[in-house]
């Protein structure tokens, strides 16, 4: 079952979808209008790139610390949880044990995101993964 | 802040605290790890701006959507290849991925 259905059938999980590195592509399910899960693609991207880029700064001083290459994020709200691997994101409801199952399926299921992170994210939508990615 | 009672929240590696402009105060480094005190300093500036950013991006996606339940922030974790590190105040906690347990570590921090 693809990734994103499989954390659709989750109860609690409101939505869920694909981003593409570039940022002109998007997928979902879930309650979100397009306008949403647009911006929301946008918004899971730059944090993506940002963090990173920080796991780059970390590495020039101290290689191998363990953090790099990053693999996700989470952004905890008062009732809604954001969490991000690779470049799958998901918007969840706090109940008990949501996070830790969602965050142990898109673990599992997206794999140990590689070094080439862009090259790989690009490469997963097609097109020619050599040409600029800015 | 007790440092030691995060230190024993699952697969802690670390437990820091930091200024609101990002200067690490305080630190607990369980031995054996590969994280440094140099790491936890710079870790500390990342964890302010990252949930600056967070607390701009809720309150931002709330003002937009009319959406609830993102504001106020209660954290932010970037999860690395090995470890995670979880922040929310001036406060943080790195726990080992494969022992990590993401909601009692923000449940833990909110209330410390």
């Amino acid at each position: 079952m693809h990734i994103v259905k499989q954390l659709m059938a989750i109860p609690g999980v409101i939505a869920a979808g694909e981003f593409a590195y570039r940022g002109d592509r998007f997928s979902y399910e879930g309650a979100l209008t397009d306008e949403f899960a647009r911006m929301a693609s946008i918004l899971c991207r730059a944090n993506t790139l940002s963090v990173n880029m920080q796991s780059e700064i970390f590495d020039s001083f101290a290689g191998n610390c363990g953090c790099r290459p990053v693999q996700g994020w989470i952004t905890r709200g008062s009732q809604v949880t954001v969490c991000a691997v690779g470049n799958y994101f998901a918007f969840i409801e706090n109940r008990p044990e949501l996070l830790n199952d969602v965050m142990t399926i898109m673990r599992a299921k997206i794999g140990d995101i590689q070094d080439d992170l862009l090259v790989n994210l690009y490469a997963r939508i097609g097109g020619d993964t050599k040409e600029a990615l800015y | 802040m007790n440092l030691e009672k995060l230190m024993d929240l699952p697969g802690a590696l670390a437990a820091f605290t930091y200024s609101d402009k990002g200067d690490l105060q305080s630190h607990s480094i369980r031995e054996g790890t590969e994280i440094t005190p140099q790491v936890l300093d710079l870790l500390s500036r990342s964890c302010v701006a990252n949930l600056a950013i967070a607390g701009m991006e809720a309150r931002g996606w709330e003002a937009l959507t009319g959406q609830a339940g993102f504001q106020p922030l209660q954290g932010f974790s970037v999860v690395g290849l090995e470890w995670s590190v979880v922040v929310n105040g001036n406060t943080g906690v790195i726990a080992r991925n494969r022992d990590v347990d993401y909601e009692a570590t923000f449940s833990a921090l909110q209330t410390a």
